[in-house]
This record gives C-alpha cells, sequence and structure tokens, in this order.
C-alpha cells in the first residue's frame, strides 16, 4: 500500500551568481513498511528530499502526495500540523529539552500534540530499553541512550513515517548498532515506516531499501533483504 | 591581532543594534539625569548661599523670638533687646543686633481682570530699621525693582505675589488687617527670607497664583493697617556675630548645642521680662528657609544616586548582553583559543565594549542634560520657587557625572570579560559549556505540573542569575517609575485627603485676641455654625523644636466627625479635658522623631512654664509638626481664648462683611482649587519621569526575555519540527511571561514601595513630614504594568517563531 508519491520532484536554491538545483527531478514512491535509506555524498540533495519529505522544504516544482492527499506547502501552519499528524523525525544531535526528564521529554511532545497519556510514554521507552532511565535528565545518560529516547520521543504521536537525519552520525558503532537495532524493532512494533539520511553505508542492513542521490538526481534505487 | 579581535566584537555588537541602542539610550538618560539634577543643585546650594550668607545677601538673623498672642509696645521691645544685651548668656557667641519687628496676617482686596475683588490671604511685615532680615532685592535680576518703602503708605510688594498678580510699580494696593482697608503704593517688587519659598504657613506646597500676598512696610506703615500704637512689635531678630551653627533638623544629631543653649537662656530673659509668652527658634524654624536648605541639600544628594542608579541598569544589561554575545561566540572563541590566542587578547575586546558603549551614552546624555535637562529645571525651579537663579553647567560636574556612568558601565564588561578568557575550548567544541543540569529540587517540584508547564518554569530559572540581574534592574527601573506613582499618591493625599474630605468647615478666619467675639456675632446674625481654634506655638522643654499647638472646641475623628476640625486618629484615644497632667494628641511625625509614643508624658514649654502633658493617641496627615488641646485646656494656659474661628457655610450665606471682622481668612474652596491646580502642574514632572522609568523597565525586562527567546531557538525549533502548534507554544510562552511577569512586578512594586519610603525618609525632616501609604490600586497597577511588558514578548516570540527558518534550523540541529 503506497504511502508516499514522489513524481518531478525539484527544489532550487537562487545563489547570487547561479541557481543550485539540489533536488532535480525526483520520482519515488514509498509503500508502508518500508526502511528506505538515503545515501550520498554531501550536497548530493539527500537532507533536501527529507525536509521536502518532512513538509519542512517547499519544492519548487513537483508532485508529492501522502496516503494519496497532496501534502501542504507554503502554509506553515498547514505544514506543521502535517507532520504532527504523519511524521516522525530523529535528529543527528538528539535535540532532547535539557530541562525535561526522560519521560518528560516525551510527554511534552503528548501534550503539544493533543493528549497526555503517560503509559504508552513509558510503553515506548520500555520499547527502547529505558524503562529504568525515565527520571533522568538527558545529560546524566550516554549519547545512545539519548538518541533512544528521541526515537521514542518521535513515536510517541504514532506517526506514519519515521524520518531520521545521519542519526548516528554522533554515536560510535556499537552504540549506532544498538540505537539502529532499537529503531527497527520499534518500527516494526508500530507499523511504521521510516527514512533514513546517512553516510553510513553499515547501516544498509537495516533497510528494506536504499536509494543512492547525486547532484539532486536518484542514482540507484534497489531493494534489500533485511 | 587584538585590534582584528576587537573590530570582530564590535561587528558582533553591531548586529544587535536595538539592544545596543537600548543601553546607550540608558546610559545617557542616566547622564542627562545626572546632569540636570546636579545643576539644580548646584543652582540651589548657590543661591542659598547667596541670599542667606552673600555679600549682598539679607543678614538672616540667627535667633528669632516671637510674641506669638500679643504685640510688645516700643519701649517693651526695647527693654526685652537691652535685657538680652545685658544678660548675653556666658558663651562664645555675642550678640550683633536686636532688631524688634511687627508681622502680621492679614488680607489684601484684590479687583481681578473681571473687575471682582477677592479676598488675599496676607502677611505684612513692619520694618523699621532693616539692618537685619533685610528684604532681598537682587539688582540684576528681572524679577525685583524699585527701592525699599519710606513711607507709611509705600509697600514693597513680594516679587512672587506681584507676577501672579500682575502689580507693578507704582499700582495701589488694597491691604487690610482687622481694622478696615488701607491703600498702598508699590513702591518696590522684591524677596523675603520668610516668603522666599512662597507657601501658606505650614503648607509642603507653594502657593498658587493669586492665593498668597506678601508685603513689606514701613512699622509705621504696618501699625496704620493694624491700627496699633507706634513702636509695636511682635518679633525680636537677634543676629550674632560671625556665623553659629544651628540644628539642622533633617539629622539626628545637634549641631548648634552652642547656639540652642543661648536659644534657652534668651527665652528665659524674654519670658522674666515680658507678659506674654514668647517661643524662640534658630534658622531651622523658618519653613521657608529649612525648605532651601533640604532642597539644596537633598538635590546634591540625589543626583549622584540617579545617575548611579541608571548606570547601573545599563550596567546589568550591557553584562547580560555581553554575557549572551560570549555564549554565543563560544565556538568562535575556543577556536581562537585552539589557534594559540592569549587569553589577555580575548578580553580587551569585552572590557573596551562596554567603555565604548558607555562613552557614547555619556556623549549623547551630556549634549542632551547641558541643553535640555539643566534648563528644563531651571525653568521648572524658577516656576515652582519664583526666585532668579542662573543656569549654569560646570565641567566638575560634567567630570563627575561621566566619571560614575563610566565606572559602573566598565565594570559591567569585567566578568563577561574574565568568563571569555577562561573558556576551555575541549570543553565548548563538546558541548559542555553550555549544558547545565536542571536542578532536581525543582524537577521534583514541578514533577506533578504538565510537562510544558514544568519546561516553562524550568526554563525560566535556567539562568536564575541572570533573573535574579534582571529583576533587579526591573525593580531599580520600577523605583524611578513607583516612587513617582507612589509620590504622587502620597501627595494628593497629604494635600488633599486632609482637608477635601476630613474638614468641615468652609472658611477660616484668623483673628487678633478678643476678636472672636466680632466673627461669631458676624456668624450668629448670618445664621453660619462657629467653633472657636486657638493656634500657638509650643515649644519643648530643652528643645530648639517647636510644635503648633492646637486648642480644639471639639475633638472628633474622621469616622464619627462632628466637629469643624476633625483628626485623623492613627492610634490611642481622644484626650479628656481638665485631667491632670493634660491629655494631648501628637501627630505621627512628632511621634517619630521625639520617640513618644501613646501613654507616654511630654514636657513642653508655654512661655517659661514648663508644663507635663499626657499623649493619648497619635494623629496621623500632618505636614508640621502638631500636637492638639481641647481649646479650654490650651486658652488656661496661654490666657486667650482664640486665634481662629472655624466657619461653616449653608449654600446661600455669601461672606460680605466677614473681612472687616478677621485679621484673614482662608476659604476652603480657594485652597482646595489652589491644590489641585498645582497637584496638575506637578503631575506632568511626575508622569515624565514616570515614562521615563517604565521606557527602563521596557529595554531591560525586553533585553532579557529577548535573550531567553533566541537562547531557546533550537528547542522551538525542534518542537516546532515535531509538529507543535503555534498556538500551543504560544500558550507556553504566555504562562511562562505571565510568571516573569508577576515575579517581576511584585519585585518592582516592592522596589517602588520601599524606595519610596527610602526617599521620603530621606526628605522628611521636623518642619516637613510624611509618610507613605501602600495603597492597593498603586501596588496592583505597578505589578500589572510590568506583567503587561512581560506578556507583551509573546507575540514578539510568536512573531520569532513563525518568522523562523524551519530548514536552516534544522540544518543547525543535524551539524
Amino acid at each position: 500500500m503506497t504511502l508516499v508519491e514522489i513524481s518531478g520532484m525539484e527544489r532550487h536554491y537562487v545563489m547570487t551568481s547561479e541557481t543550485v538545483k539540489a533536488l532535480d527531478g525526483i520520482d519515488i514512491t514509498i509503500d508502508k513498511g518500508e526502511r528506505i535509506i538515503l545515501l550520498g555524498p554531501s550536497g548530493s540533495g539527500k537532507t533536501t528530499l527529507l525536509n521536502c519529505v518532512a513538509a519542512l522544504d517547499n519544492p519548487t516544482a513537483g508532485e508529492f502526495s501522502f496516503e494519496g492527499e497532496e501534502v501542504p506547502r507554503v502554509h506553515a501552519e498547514k505544514m506543521t500540523s502535517f507532520r504532527r499528524e504523519n511524521i516522525g523525525y530523529v535528529f543527528q544531535f538528539f535535540n532532547l529539552l535539557q530541562d525535561l526528564t526522560v519521560l518528560e521529554n516525551i510527554l511534552l511532545i503528548q501534550e503539544l500534540s493533543g493528549g497526555r497519556d503517560t503509559s504508552r510514554a513509558l510503553e515506548l521507552l520500555s520499547l527502547v530499553g529505558l524503562e529504568d532511565e525515565i527520571d533522568r535528565f538527558p545529560a546524566e545518560i550516554s549519547g545512545g541512550q539519548q538518541q533512544r529516547v528521541a526515537i521514542a520521543r518521535s513515536l510517541a504521536k504514532s506517526p506514519k513515517l519515521l524520518l531520521g537525519d545521519e542519526l548516528t552520525g554522533n554515536l560510535d558503532s556499537a552504540t549506532s548498532t544498538k540505537v539502529m537495532e532499537v529503531l527497527v524493532k520499534a518500527c516494526e512494533a508500530e507499523d511504521i515506516t521510516v527514512i533514513m539520511v546517512t553516510h553510513d553505508e553499515s547501516l544498509t542492513k537495516y533497510a528494506t531499501r536504499v536509494i543512492r542521490l547525486d547532484s539532486g538526481k536518484i542514482i540507484s534505487d534497489e531493494k534489500v533483504n533485511n | 591581532m587584538s585590534m582584528l579581535l576587537t573590530k570582530r566584537l564590535a561587528r558582533s555588537l553591531w548586529r544587535t543594534k536595538l539592544r545596543l541602542s537600548a543601553v546607550i539610550l540608558m546610559v545617557a538618560i542616566g547622564v542627562f539625569a545626572g546632569i540636570s539634577f546636579g545643576a539644580y543643585a548646584n543652582a540651589a546650594t548657590n543661591l542659598y548661599e547667596e541670599i542667606y550668607d552673600g555679600e549682598d545677601g539679607i543678614n538672616l538673623p540667627d535667633i528669632w523670638v516671637k510674641n506669638s498672642i500679643g504685640t510688645w509696645n516700643e519701649s517693651d521691645s526695647e527693654n526685652l533687646c537691652q535685657s538680652i544685651s545685658d544678660e548675653w548668656p556666658q558663651s562664645d557667641y555675642s550678640l550683633n543686633k536686636c532688631e524688634a519687628r511687627l508681622i502680621l496676617n492679614g488680607l489684601m482686596y484684590h479687583t481681578n481682570s473681571d473687575g471682582e475683588e477677592k479676598l488675599i490671604s496676607g502677611v505684612w511685615h513692619g520694618i523699621d530699621e532693616g539692618d537685619v532680615d533685610k528684604v532681598w532685592m537682587p539688582t540684576e535680576s528681572e524679577l525685583s525693582s524699585g527701592r525699599l518703602a519710606e513711607s507709611e503708605t509705600e509697600i514693597v510688594f513680594d516679587s512672587h505675589a506681584a507676577l501672579a498678580m500682575d502689580i507693578e510699580l507704582d499700582d495701589t494696593v488694597v491691604l487690610g488687617a482687622g481694622q478696615g482697608k488701607k491703600h498702598y503704593t508699590v513702591v518696590g517688587i522684591g524677596f523675603h527670607s520668610q516668603h522666599l519659598y512662597f507657601a501658606q504657613e505650614g503648607s509642603l506646597m507653594p502657593a498658587e497664583g493669586g492665593t498668597l500676598a506678601t508685603g513689606y512696610l514701613t512699622d509705621s506703615g504696618l501699625e496704620r493697617l493694624a491700627n496699633l500704637e507706634s513702636g509695636s512689635s511682635n518679633r525680636l531678630l537677634i543676629d550674632i556675630k560671625g556665623k553659629p551653627a544651628y540644628d539642622l533638623q533633617s539629622t539626628d544629631e545637634n549641631e548648634g548645642l552652642e547656639l540652642s543653649s543661648v536659644m534657652a537662656e534668651i527665652v528665659t530673659i524674654v519670658n522674666s521680662h515680658s507678659d506674654s509668652p514668647a517661643s524662640t527658634h534658630d534658622r531651622s524654624g523658618v519653613e521657608s528657609v529649612e525648605f532651601l536648605r533640604v532642597d539644596a541639600e537633598g538635590a546634591s544628594k540625589m543626583f549622584p544616586y540617579v545617575t548611579g542608579m541608571l548606570a547601573i541598569v545599563a550596567g546589568i544589561t550591557i553584562f547580560l548582553s555581553l554575557q549572551r554575545l560570549i555564549q554565543s561566540q563560544a565556538k568562535e572563541i575556543a577556536v581562537l583559543r585552539t589557534l594559540g590566542i592569549p587569553k589577555k587578547s580575548i578580553m580587551p575586546g569585552y572590557i573596551l565594549a562596554p567603555v565604548f558603549i558607555g562613552l557614547i551614552g555619556v556623549i549623547i546624555g551630556t549634549i542632551l542634560g547641558i541643553y535640555i535637562g539643566a534648563p528644563a529645571m531651571f525653568t521648572m525651579y524658577s516656576d515652582l520657587i519664583g526666585l532668579p537663579v542662573t543656569i549654569s553647567v560646570s565641567s566638575n560636574l560634567i567630570i563627575q557625572i561621566a566619571l560614575i556612568a563610566l565606572i559602573i558601565v566598565m565594570l559591567s564588561g569585567l566578568r563577561p570579560a574574565w568568563q571569555a578568557s577562561r573558556m576551555q575550548p575541549l570543553e565548548v567544541f563538546r558541548g559542555q559549556h553550555e549544558v547545565k543540569l536542571s536542578s532536581r529540587g525543582l524537577q521534583q517540584i514541578t514533577a506533578k505540573l504538565p510537562a510544558t508547564v514544568g519546561l516553562s518554569i524550568r526554563s525560566s530559572l535556567r539562568k536564575p542569575m541572570r533573573l535574579a540581574f534582571t529583576f533587579f534592574a526591573v525593580g531599580l527601573s520600577m523605583l524611578i517609575f513607583g516612587s513617582m506613582f507612589f509620590m504622587m499618591g502620597t501627595m494628593e493625599e497629604v494635600m488633599m485627603g486632609g482637608i477635601k474630605e476630613n474638614q468641615n468647615w468652609d472658611v477660616m478666619t484668623y483673628v487678633y485676641p478678643g476678636g472672636e467675639d466680632a466673627v461669631i456675632e458676624w456668624a450668629e446674625n448670618n445664621n453660619v455654625e462657629h467653633e472657636t481654634m486657638l493656634t500657638f506655638p509650643i515649644p519643648l522643654q530643652n528643645d530648639t523644636r517647636e510644635l503648633m499647638g492646637y486648642g480644639l472646641e471639639e475633638m472628633s475623628t474622621v469616622d464619627d466627625g462632628e466637629a469643624m476640625m476633625v483628626l485623623q486618629l492613627k492610634e490611642g484615644e481622644l484626650p479628656l479635658k481638665g485631667t491632670t497632667p493634660l491629655q494631648i494628641l501628637i501627630d505621627e511625625g512628632t511621634s517619630k522623631f521625639l520617640e513618644r509614643n501613646v501613654g507616654d508624658e511630654l514636657i513642653v514649654m508655654v512661655g517659661a512654664t514648663p508644663v507635663e502633658v499626657e499623649i493619648t493617641g497619635i494623629t496621623k496627615g500632618e505636614v508640621t509638626r502638631t500636637i492638639y488641646f481641647h481649646r479650654s485646656d490650651l486658652s488656661d494656659l496661654i490666657g486667650i481664648e482664640a486665634t481662629t474661628v472655624l466657619l461653616q457655610f449653608s449654600d446661600d450665606v455669601s461672606i460680605e462683611g466677614l473681612a472687616e471682622v478677621t485679621v484673614g481668612l482662608v476659604v476652603k474652596e480657594d485652597m482646595i482649587h489652589s491644590f489641585e491646580s498645582l497637584l496638575e502642574k506637578q503631575q506632568s514632572m511626575y508622569i515624565a519621569i514616570e515614562g521615563l522609568g517604565i521606557i527602563i523597565a521596557i529595554s531591560v525586562l525586553f533585553n532579557t526575555l529577548l535573550m531567553n527567546l533566541s537562547e531557546r531557538d533550537t528547542e522551538l525549533a525542534t518542537l516546532r519540527v515535531l509538529g507543535a502548534p503555534m498556538n500551543k507554544l504560544g500558550t507556553m510562552m504566555f504562562w511562562e511571561h505571565l510568571a516573569i511577569g508577576i515575579v517581576g512586578g511584585v519585585l518592582g512594586a516592592l522596589f517602588a514601595y520601599f524606595g519610596t519610603v527610602a526617599m521620603i525618609n530621606g526628605m522628611v525632616t521636623w518642619a516637613f513630614f510624611m509618610t507613605v501609604e501602600p495603597q492597593i490600586i498603586s501596588i496592583l497597577s505597578l505589578v500589572g504594568i510590568v506583567i503587561a511588558i512581560s506578556i507583551a514578548l509573546t507575540p514578539i516570540g510568536m512573531w520569532r517563531i513563525k518568522k523562523m527558518d524551519l530548514v536552516e534550523k534544522v540544518k543547525d540541529l543535524s551539524q
């Protein structure tokens, strides 16, 4: 079942002397349950594509629908609302709120998105293996643990699509492995589709599909058996 | 290298132009206010010295001997002066001159431009030799002209009154002193020490134009007006060689011990040779003198504080802004340190920046102070005091103010500079310099609250030092604003409260001893309610200070006020008649200065006789120091029945004919109108100062809250990326700003209240006393204003979030 359908997506940046085509005619169809990894060198357009899919950025041209509905553009609140209802996002540097405990970081997103559900927050923390750390502040736990909290937070409002931008980029390989295992486990349990941007080829083992980009174009798109 | 670093810092600061301008403005305002107040203080001090102690001054007496219930004839006064000379106490001081003087209350019959005749309260001086306490007629001033009165139909009219009533040389004025109308020709316009500060006796505020007239006649001229025999007098002016120190009533210690003992002996000498009880006082007992001295002294003390206070507010803002700047430049500083730039190259820029900012503020403030502030203060001073003052801003004053401002502002850069130089590159690169554990205690306190509320509270308290400094600076700003706010309320209460609401008389008439019968007869013929009252100065035993004694026919309080003169009883009970010792009330100022309370006893002097009295209650609302007796009790002591008759009119009665049977009269309606008009004038100045305070409070609060918001960009961007709707973030910010506003407002109101109390405590003297009554509406208004400023940041915060480029922010978040 198709979740995301992108056709002819372009994103141009007008600079002083030239126009940079960050995305140059992207066509992708993503089915529910896929785990996609976007690979490519710096400046290949993978983060721009992620931002457009997250409705953080407005494509210059092309079509983009989500569950058959056109994704809103330009109107900031409608874009935010789309993200709130459909998208989970995990950052490279975790971006947890330092003044809130692990549990409160999840409860905050629930409160801002509709309703507080402590049992669901605890369930998610248990899913990422952090049930014993709920009252700690982010600065009191390791980077890997912080990223697992960020994953739990991104799942808190049961998104249909989880986006990750270099989510292991700030972690060592052992911790990266642990975080990715948690992510896969959590997304399978929650039936969530995943798109991740990374430079790390070794992460392809966690994907069901690997898309390579270069100069704003898709240069390969292959399904993998993981 | 350090020059490049400084240039880089300057560019960074330039990016915060709005904040930079606000800080420069604050320094400029501080310097502007300092120069304006300083120039005013210097002018007041110079004027005071020129008039009282200068070569061409008035030769102010050192001791006044006052006969409050009657007059001495020529031989009496000559004998008294001779006795004083013969029996001069053993002292380092020696007598220079003893001069008799006649001063009477009276009336002026003034026909205004509409042709209506108005009765105006007057004080007339009969001057014989005129070597002491001369009429001051500065030749170089446009405010005085003509010559002294020489014949019994001539008068020197007071400049204040002449200006207000358009009276010029050669005009004829019609005066009275209970013995019919008399005409006088104005031959001079000048000033007198008793009326330099042109106010009704006992009033804190200058009299409105056309409500008070004073004039300086020859002794025979005044005798003619009051139908008194030649040589009559009721004052002895004693001039001592040199400049004896006297007891300043604004201080606790007695600076004039020697003079006090001379005065005590003089009063004994006079009372032993005279039937009328006499009292004495030194310069501090002359309200006009004391007011000018306290004003000059107060202004001199105040202006460095005003500048310092505003410079501190600016310094705090610079300090907080630099700290924020250092935080945002941490990575750059870390890179420079990694590349081997020494600490001493990092520091100078952060020290120089505030000095440079301060210097710009000082220059702007100085220009504004010299060309706008000081002239405006002189105009205000001239308008209010009505005295000739010269505009001059000394270079010493400018240097003093500039140094205060620059030193305080420079200090504000020291800690940020030190912090910048101490940054550890590795910690910065790891982001550890930003990580600050939230308080576990605070987390536990807020754990049960929704996470949004918990986050708001914890974010607000994340930088407690910054918040504390901000509240301190807001408090100082609110001190400027709120003190004016409280002062306005206090002044209104002092001037209007006691008269408008509490007093039941319509006209107060002054009479000579025995003259009350004529007024009572007039009242009865016109069906006017009347009540006699006795006023008499009551000195304290072994003390130079004097109380104004009131003998009231009936005593009642505002709550059950039947009497014409009702009292605001603060504590205790109303006294009973005819007790031993006599029961009396004192005002709270007297209670404070003498440290006497209900139940205590006090020895006062009636003439040369010490009289023991018992305090049964303390009243409030009096500006001057007051003691209340039952009229019959006071009358028994001093031997006269009344000096005043209070009248209560029904609507259709006119005061026609009343002037002919009184020495002087005050119409309550006119007095209220006069006070209202003065309050209105004063309020424009208060409102201007209030505006200044509020601008500073807004700048300080905005600065910190904007820094708080900008520090939370990452946090807010994260929440936006995760789908947080604008209205929820707005609500979160609203509660946060509300909380900060409430705390800041309460602290601001406390600062303002206690600051005003301290300011008024610094201002009050034996002669002028008032208290600040905390009015709930004033306090709520102050708190409300700070809350409003704080909440006003919410839409700005929301606008910031709306304008936030999430794509750029996501890049930042990911890199």
